[in-house]
């Protein structure tokens, strides 16, 4: 029992193997020394001096050095140093062997690099202590020089990460027309680890649309969120959507994808030059200014809103405010990061400061730098060091922003199809479980610059569509409609009739041509059923007014002309659309 | 022959002489010749009255004698040591005559011993 424990401590406490350098001009000390070593179980290397020392220092690489101070030659001080400088980062104990015993002697074998003494008559007792105790102070530093590397390993691949990071979010999150005359910008390389954002875009219609946000946190989780937003902003941009849906889709993607506590404070505008006025949304941010040139005078729009990904879409809120603005108004949209920015007494530049540098400013036109060299005066840092971020938006004529969305010269209404005619034929099976507008819909948006008319094409469609399923192929009578109790049995026999459909079918022949600045959709919808006297009621100037139920009065409201064609069973509908809407 | 403990720490020559086991022989056998030319080295240098050199030589037997266990010799080699250290020559004739006795007598012990 006691043999196995024995066994077992022995085991434990395993004395590792090194090797190690003696260097001892005296062969009598040495083979003790070197006796008494081996018999440790280390690997022995010997010196007659400090020369020989170095050279199989060099040669060896030892783990511990015993080193005798006085030495023919290179004496052991001066072989000390050179070890040291040869081992570099690595610790190799050296321990000086020696008789000396005065302070100053000590304290230059010290000096030189030694961290310890064994003085003769040598103890073994003693050696084997040291030897131990150097062994783990050695292991230690190599633990501590290994982790220090991998820390510098992880660190450096952090750094590359990141810069790749960076890459990907200044393809994605690339502040798209933000050199356009008009903007003057502020945004720190690294913004987007910072949680900002900064996002331009001409609209298909000629205006812009400017978008700051300001994610809460910092680093990659705010850096996250930015790429949706972005791709969100450009992509509904670009197709011709309000500024309305681009924030609602935005709140919702961000909504759901964000964890609870991470969302973006922003603000948004929708700048019209052809119109001189902008719509502005800001939600959780510091106050929007507007800038007026001729009467020099500050506006706040104070935040109504919740910051996007906080609330859902039922309870989001896109009101705007919309301001005219004349040529030469500016506004300027910032993230808090102005407002904090600290000099080194920890105090901030507060809201106070930015609405002084801006009143006191005389130029119009040096506002934005004024304040950026007032907040960099105030940090005592430069520009590089930045975190924070702001947009100036000055309202000019239509003219001096040239194409929209054409740095390239390509016009908004290049990219989709334009000029291009269809027919859709729609059979029983299909007319029974199947809405085709959503389709049709879809399809005609991909028009470039259609998309703003989204709304009235869909009524358009909708209206005629029910038309002729309804009254045509169902042959269902709008009459009933006229009473409550006339309404459900008008939708009742709906569904039957079209449960037992079997034969009839609804057209759809849609035809888009462009001209300058927009396009003429013509669309035909053509039914199987027996049509109407409309030349009739056209004649008694009833025109389309006679069919209150067929719901055309309100299409003529919207549309070059309505007409119907055939027995009445056909109807055509023409569209001008421009951009300008 | 005079009494061996006089001359050296028997305890810790036992121990050192189970240290080295075959390799005693070869210890006494470096030892003696070492000194041996130490001892003719310190004639030398004190004829050049070379206090450094005394120093160094001296310092050199201080360490070895001792590692061997013979204080004795070691004592006498500290005091040549710090005459060259403190550069008085006086009387270093007679310490290095006393010295030359004892390593005498130590080498017979030790090569009886072995």
């Amino acid at each position: 029992m006691d043999n196995q424990v024995k066994a077992v401590e022995t085991e434990g406490e395993a004395i590792e193997t090194l090797r190690i350098l003696i260097a001892d001009d005296n062969d009598s000390d040495r083979l003790i020394l070197q006796t008494i070593v081996r018999k440790e179980g280390h690997i022995v290397y010997t010196a007659k001096d400090g020369q020989e020392a170095i050279d199989i220092f060099k040669e060896q690489s030892p783990d511990i050095v015993l080193l005798d101070a006085l030495m023919p030659n290179v004496d052991g001080f001066e072989a000390a140093r050179t070890i040291k400088q040869l081992a570099g980062d690595n610790l190799v104990p050296i321990i000086f062997l020696t008789s000396l015993r005065d302070a100053t002697s000590l304290a230059d074998c010290l000096a030189a690099g030694g961290l310890d003494f064994l003085s003769k008559p040598y103890n073994r007792i003693i050696l084997q202590a040291k030897i131990k105790a150097f062994a783990s102070m050695r292991r230690l530093h190599e633990t501590v020089q290994a982790q220090r590397d991998e820390i510098s390993l992880h660190h450096d691949r952090l750094v590359h990460e990141q810069e790749v990071a960076k890459q990907v979010f200044d393809n994605i999150a690339h502040p798209g027309c933000i050199d356009a005359p008009n903007i003057k910008y502020l945004l720190s390389p690294m913004a987007v680890f910072n949680g900002d954002l900064v996002l331009a875009s001409r609209k298909p219609s000629g205006g812009m649309f400017v978008f700051l946000g300001d994610f809460t946190g910092h680093g990659l989780p705010a850096a996250i969120g930015a790429m949706p937003v972005s791709e969100i902003f450009y992509g509904m941009a670009q197709k011709g959507f309000s500024l309305q849906d681009i924030l609602r889709e935005i709140n919702k993607k961000l909504k759901r994808i964000l964890p609870v506590g991470v969302f973006c404070c922003a603000s948004m505008v929708d700048v019209s030059f052809r119109k001189h006025s902008a719509e502005v949304w800001v939600g959780g941010i510091p106050d929007v200014l507007v800038y007026r040139k001729q009467s020099r005078q500050l506006e706040n729009l104070k935040s109504r809103h919740l910051p996007l990904g906080v609330v859902d879409s039922d309870r989001f809120n896109t009101d705007t405010t919309l301001i005219q603005l004349e040529k030469g108004d500016r506004v300027m949209l910032w993230s808090d990061g102005i407002i904090e920015a600290c000099n080194p007494q920890q105090e901030m530049f507060g809201e106070e400061r930015v609405m002084e540098v801006l009143r006191n400013t005389e130029d119009a036109d040096a506002m934005f730098d004024n304040l950026v060299a007032a907040v960099e005066r105030h940090t005592g840092r430069g520009e590089q060091d930045d975190d924070y971020t702001m947009v100036e938006v000055t309202m000019v004529g239509e003219e001096e922003m040239g194409n929209a969305l054409g740095a390239d010269g390509k016009s908004y209404m290049a990219g989709g199809p334009k000029d291009w005619s269809m027919t859709y034929e729609l059979r029983p099976l299909t007319l029974k479980e199947f809405n085709p507008l959503p389709l049709i819909t879809h399809l005609l948006m991909e028009v470039p610059g259609l998309r703003p008319h989204s709304g009235k094409i869909y009524t358009i469609l909708s209206e005629l569509y029910s038309n002729a399923l309804e009254h045509g192929v169902l042959n269902l009578h709008s009459d009933l409609k006229a009473s409550a109790d006339g309404f459900a049995r008008y939708y009742a026999e709906r569904t039957q009739k079209l449960n037992e459909l079997y034969e009839g079918c609804v057209r759809f022949h849609i035809d888009h041509h462009p001209v300058k600045d927009g396009g003429v959709l013509t669309i035909v919808v053509e039914d199987t059923g027996p049509g109407f006297d409309f030349k009739s009621k056209e004649e008694n100037r009833h025109k389309t007014e006679g069919y209150s139920g067929r719901g055309i009065p309100l299409i003529n409201t919207m549309c070059r002309s309505v007409r119907y064609l055939g027995k009445g069973n056909q109807v055509e509908v023409i569209f001008d659309w421009h951009v300008d809407v | 022959m005079s009494n061996p403990a006089d001359h050296l720490d028997i305890g810790a020559l036992q121990d050192l002489k189970e240290i080295m086991e075959n390799e005693f022989e070869t210890l006494v056998n470096t030892f003696i010749s070492d000194s041996q030319n130490k001892v003719d080295e310190l004639d030398a240098v004190l004829q050049q009255q070379d206090c450094d050199a005394l120093r160094k030589v001296a310092h050199s037997l201080k360490g070895s004698s001792s590692n061997v266990c013979a204080f004795r010799l070691s004592e006498l080699a500290r005091q040549l040591e710090m005459m060259g250290k403190e550069e008085t020559l006086e009387g270093a004739d007679q310490v290095l005559s006393a010295l030359r006795v004892e390593f005498r007598a130590v080498s017979d012990i030790l090569s009886t011993n072995l």
